[in-house]
């Protein structure tokens, strides 16, 4: 068929479609080009809904999927055959029957694409199913099964078969011992990613056989193993190791640094951050030999910082992009030799550093320039002066942390949102800011993450301020700001509607027609109202039919919402994966409705529900049970509640934790 | 009788130690090239000497002096001891030249002729140490001459160390001639030759100046002990050469008693000397000074003591004096242990086990530590007691994999839907993917492990050397062993292709962005 007849064809299929002949008439291939440039997931969607061209298309032309649900699994592994990039981690009750069944339904060669599959926290997933995937993947190169806390060895052997695998993420697999990682190493020569942190059951014989056997290995995670200098000696053979981080390993010190340097000059970064035992004179001896350091993390780990250490950092001058010093107590003639010595630093960590001043600052940055993220958290003695400083050198600047820096005001941030007109992030959480800040801050019209916790004298009109100007604001900190009221929320509304993530907790002026107005945020994904205690079960309705987007969401202590809101969420809220309702005035009934009818509600906190019976508990519970994985509930029910359902939830992979804390009715 | 020998070996050596400190201690300037010559006499002399000593205490303490002319460790011993002065006597050169030259910039003509006299020290004594190592291989008549592996050995040993020096080599090559005992002479010039190839040159510079070793001797103790010495002396770990030691012999009472220190008084018996001490302190008020309560110092008598050394009550036993290879037992605790061990019935016995029996405790409490435990096996069928014993020879071979422990579950689901297997199996087997060789795999299939079926076979797993065994079909193997059977029938299919692409090269597809690049599939 020609070319031509092709299209006429695509015309006449979507000529039924809202879609229309004009895009019927295009290529798939053109479909699938203009589907890529779509950013959103909700203009695909609304693309795919109104043209069966572009639904055409997108089968075809999908490359990646994110799965919500399991039942709908097999169905979309068959529509999408080309799939490379598959995300399991948020797929509720996924488990190994499910997964089997949904690859057998993709049928020959449906995931022989498959390149890369996530199933983070997918702790239903055992051997059996990834085996079977495994089996049905040929290609597969990079696995993600990083806090499945109940695989282990047989997990991972059977991730072994996939002789391909060039990444793996094993973050918190608590099981995995030796054995497993060296199924994997003799199974996957060609690793190339490997992340093991918190697996605390390795120790420094894998260690060994990793690097005696993955020689292509270039980036490796082994935060918080027992391991100890002989480890480093085997990761020091590596030739291609980029990337080590070994946060928390509190048995390597200075000999195992030495060690490392005496490796390869290919190491770009290390993390050595919570390493109690390694000091500046074994960091000295490292840099010393890696000629090439990009990024060095040695965060809470220095008590002190010698004179061999700063002249070791000079010789990095022309690489060094990176520098983490939290923790550190730090002087101003240490941060001028730093701007002397590592002129080209992009990011500084300088958290919690005690003896950070102006002076120090201004020096720093009078050479650095090209700083773009300065971390000056709890560095509770800088004023204006140094935010003068750091805005007339690092015009560059897209992060900046001032989380406690109670000495600063408006004045300073006025000269930063004048000079950094790249801002993207300020943390000015317990700096005391007021409205005349904000109204310099929104300036700044680049700003994605505004954090103002714990600033209570900002007002209605300093949002009004933010939302004139921040349109692509993203995430927004408010946490006990209790001046706002509904009237900030319209404001906020009317300019920032990109916002995904809002912190309104003790902002107890707030009520039900300021959540009204909340529900025009069509992105917001993460919202915490924590003791808000005026909003009702209408606010709540008003959240969960507008907010289309929503995953999260906290009520503690929203002491007045009832069943109704219980009701509108388990209505409209399809996407709710974390809730929060303790001492929320709920009954069995309304619960009963929320976990039965909310599929990808995965954890939920219910502690303190005095007016849930045991009975509701017990039916709401039995509703949910495939689909949770993490549940908080008081203690006391422990007892109560059947251990049948107990043994189910068990057997369904969901973790619950058990609180013991007094009812307590506190209007924050 | 042994401390006999011990006292006897000593004056000997103080008298060839005086002798190279009279030597070099002190060279004169301007003589120190004339000086070389003495230097090679009188050692070799006062070894004559010593020799005959050694000689002597040896037949002394052999009383068969059949025994003495076929094989005679006393004469290697003695030999040994003229190496360790030969290395003393170097030591303290360098050390006094080190010493002199940090004093008085010496004139550069001196230093030079110290070199050499430590060049050709050393020279000797590489020499000796060849003929000596040769002379202690067994079962040869004229070992240097005859035994190919002590000529290469002198070749290999020979170059390296030429390397190292940087002068007079004339004494080893004089020595050819005044060799008397002409069996050893090709040996000789074998090793010399080679010590010299890379030399000659230099040779030819240093006859000039230094027109010395006309009578250097240094190989003629060698014939001493030569030939007939070909057997052992070598004793485990330390080389004390007998007569260098007290032997002392305790008793089985002793041994086996479960007190060592007894109250001279009282007879009460204590394990710790500490304690006897603090006992003694009852018996009166002369047991309480300071000096009665302190430790016996070590080292008050420590350099003229001679060294202890323990000898096995039990006759016949090597660790007994009287047998002719006799090895020496170093403290009492490995008298009591060695005794318990060989000459006593093994009372304790293993608890988990009952089988495994012990005569000391400790044995027993080292064994219940691992007994019972898990082995630790390789997909290869090997077991191995340690785990680090099996990640090395995971390291070693190319795909042996660990195998983790047995599944009970896993092997009864899989026994349950053998059916749904079969097909595996068949693919399985017309691939031909079986690395191992076949006594691997009979072994592997006889260990009953369910583990890892699939790695062992599959591709990535073939082992170079089993590459061609692809005809191999699999003996009997166990179905409700195979790891795919809980899988749909509709998943085999998939399996195929898997094998097939598993070895293909796929390029990466970026760095660890699973959040960006996956998009939200809304509903």
């Amino acid at each position: 068929m020609s070319r031509e007849g092709q299209k006429l064809d695509y015309a006449a299929a979507g000529g039924n479609g809202a879609g229309g002949v004009g895009i019927g008439v295009l290529s798939l291939d053109l479909l699938g080009q203009v589907l890529d440039r779509l950013r959103e997931p909700r203009d695909r969607k609304a693309c795919r809904l109104v043209s069966r061209a572009f639904e055409r298309a997108e089968a075809t032309h999908r490359r990646a999927l994110r799965v919500l649900r399991r039942e709908p699994l097999p169905r979309l592994l068959r529509a999408f055959p080309s799939l490379e990039r598959l995300d399991l981690s948020a797929c509720a009750s996924l488990d190994d029957a499910s997964l089997s069944a949904a690859i057998a339904a993709a049928g020959a060669g449906g995931l022989a694409g498959l390149r890369r599959v996530c199933l983070a926290r997918a702790s239903g997933v055992g051997w059996r199913g990834l085996e079977a995937l495994v089996a049905a993947c040929p290609r597969l190169e990079a696995v993600d099964l990083s806090h499945c806390v109940g695989a282990g060895d047989r997990e991972v052997a059977a991730l072994a078969a996939a002789a391909g695998l060039r990444e793996l993420r094993l973050d918190k697999c608590l099981a995995v011992t030796d054995m497993g990682l060296a199924k994997v190493v003799v199974g996957c020569p060609r690793l190339e990613k490997l992340s093991v942190k918190w697996c605390r059951e390795i120790s420094d014989i894998g260690i060994d056989l990793l690097a005696k056997k993955c020689p292509e290995l270039r980036s490796l995670n082994i935060s918080y193993l027992k391991v100890g200098n002989g480890s480093l000696r085997s990761i020091s053979t590596l030739e291609k190791l980029e990337e080590l981080a070994m946060v928390g390993c509190s048995c390597i010190d200075d000999e195992g640094l030495e060690l490392l340097s005496k490796g390869s000059d290919s190491l770009q970064s290390v993390d050595v951050s919570r390493c109690d035992h390694v000091t500046y004179q074994g960091l000295a001896s490292l840099i010393d030999g890696r000629k090439f350091l990009q990024k060095l993390h040695v965060a809470d780990c220095l008590h002190e910082i010698g004179q061999r250490f700063v002249s070791k950092l000079a010789t990095l001058k022309e690489t060094l992009t990176a520098l983490k010093l939290d923790g550190l107590e730090v002087s101003d003639s240490l941060l001028q030799a730093i701007g002397e010595g590592c002129n080209k630093l992009v990011e500084i960590g300088l958290s919690k550093c005690s003896g950070v001043t102006d002076e120090g600052i201004s020096s720093l940055v009078a050479r650095c320039t090209d700083l773009r993220t300065i971390d000056l958290t709890c560095c509770n003695l800088i004023t204006n002066n140094a935010l003068d400083s750091i805005a007339d050198n690092c015009k560059m600047l897209e992060c900046l942390r001032l989380e406690s820096c109670s000495l600063i005001n408006e004045k300073g941030l006025e000269r930063i949102a004048n000079c950094s007109p790249n801002l993207k992030e300020i943390d000015l959480t317990d700096c005391g800011v007021n409205d005349a800040a904000l109204q310099h801050l929104a300036k700044c019209s680049e700003l994605r993450t505004l954090k103002l916790g714990l600033c209570s004298s900002i007002s209605d009109k300093g949002i009004a301020f933010i939302s004139s100007n921040c349109g692509k604001l993203v995430e927004l900190d408010l946490y006990r700001c209790n001046s706002i009221t509904d009237d900030g929320l319209a404001a906020l509304v009317n300019g920032c509607k990109k916002i995904k993530l809002l912190n309104l907790c003790y902002c107890n002026k707030i009520t039900d027609s300021g959540l009204g107005h909340l529900g025009s945020l069509e992105e917001l994904t993460n919202l915490e109202l924590r003791c808000l205690v005026r909003i009702t079960g209408i606010g709540i309705s008003s959240i969960a039919t507008g907010c289309k987007s929503l995953i999260e969401l906290d009520l503690k202590r929203c002491y007045s919402v009832d069943d109704a809101g219980l009701g509108a969420l388990a209505r409209n809220a399809f996407n709710l994966r974390q809730l929060t309702i303790s001492y929320c005035q709920v009954t069995g009934l309304g619960l009963c409705h929320l976990l039965s009818s909310l599929r990808c509600l995965q954890d939920i906190k219910m502690v303190h529900l005095s007016w849930v019976s045991i009975e509701g508990f017990e039916i709401a519970l039995r509703a949910a049970c495939g689909r949770l994985k993490k549940l908080k509930m008081l203690n006391g029910l422990k007892t109560v509640l059947s251990p049948e359902l107990l043994q189910m939830l068990h057997a369904c992979g969901c973790r619950i934790r058990w609180v013991d804390k007094p009812l307590v009715y506190k209007d924050c | 009788m042994a401390s006999g020998t011990a006292t006897n070996a000593d004056p000997d050596q103080q008298t060839v130690r005086s002798n190279s400190v009279e030597q070099f201690y002190f060279p004169r300037p301007g003589q120190s090239l004339p000086g070389i010559p003495p230097f090679f006499g009188p050692p070799s002399s006062s070894l004559y000497l010593a020799n005959d000593n050694e000689a002597k205490v040896g037949n002394q303490l052999e009383p068969n002096p059949s025994q003495s002319t076929d094989w005679d460790p006393q004469a290697i011993v003695s030999n040994l001891t003229f190496l360790e002065q030969k290395i003393k006597q170097v030591k303290d050169v360098v050390q006094s030249m080190s010493n002199r030259e940090n004093q008085v910039a010496s004139g550069s003509c001196e230093v030079a002729a110290k070199q050499q006299l430590i060049t050709a020290d050393l020279t000797s004594i590489i020499i000796q140490l060849i003929t000596t190592a040769g002379s202690l291989l067994p079962s040869m008549k004229n070992p240097l001459s005859s035994n190919p592996a002590v000529r290469q050995l002198s070749n290999t040993l020979g170059s390296p160390m030429g390397f190292g020096m940087n002068a007079n080599q004339r004494p080893s090559v004089d020595s050819k001639t005044d060799i008397p005992d002409i069996g050893k002479a090709s040996g000789y010039e074998e090793l010399i030759n080679s010590l010299n190839t890379t030399q000659d040159e230099r040779d030819e510079l240093i006859k000039g100046p230094n027109p010395c070793g006309g009578e250097g001797s240094e190989p003629t103790p060698m014939e001493d002990h030569d030939v007939k010495e070909s057997d052992d002396g070598d004793h485990e770990g330390e080389n004390l050469p007998p007569g260098s030691y007290v032997v002392l012999q305790l008793e089985k009472e002793e041994i086996l008693a479960p007190h060592t220190h007894f109250c001279l008084i009282c007879g009460k018996g204590f394990k710790r000397d500490a304690n006897l001490r603090m006992h003694m302190r009852g018996h009166g008020d002369e047991y309480k000074t300071a000096a009665a309560l302190a430790k016996p110092t070590r080292d008050s008598g420590s350099d003229h003591a001679p060294v202890t050394r323990y000898s096995c009550p039990f006759v016949g036993c090597k660790r007994n004096k009287e047998h002719k290879k006799f090895q020496p037992l170093k403290t009492i605790l490995c008298v009591k242990n060695h005794y318990k061990r060989s000459h006593c019935d093994k009372s304790y016995t293993c608890s988990r086990c009952n089988t495994k029996k012990f005569s000391v405790i400790a044995d027993l409490k080292t064994h219940e530590k691992h007994c019972g435990r898990d082995k630790w096996l390789c997909s290869c069928g090997t077991t191995f007691s340690r785990k680090d014993k099996l990640f090395g020879h995971v390291a070693l071979f190319q795909g042996h994999t660990p195998a983790l422990p047995m599944d009970d579950v896993k092997v009864s689901e899989a026994s349950e839907q053998q059916q749904g297997s079969e097909p595996m199996n068949e693919i399985s087997r017309s691939m031909g993917c079986f690395p191992c060789s076949s006594s691997d795999g009979i072994s592997n299939l006889d260990m009953k492990m369910a583990d890892d079926v699939r790695g062992y076979y599959s591709p990535m797993s073939f082992d170079p050397c089993f590459g061609a065994l692809d005809d191999f079909t699999r003996p009997g193997f166990d179905i409700s062993e195979d790891p795919f059977s809980f899988l749909p029938s509709g998943c085999t299919s998939n399996n195929e292709t898997s094998r097939v692409n598993k070895g293909s090269n796929v390029p990466p597809l970026g760095l660890w962005k699973w959040t960006e690049t996956l998009s939200d599939f809304s509903h």
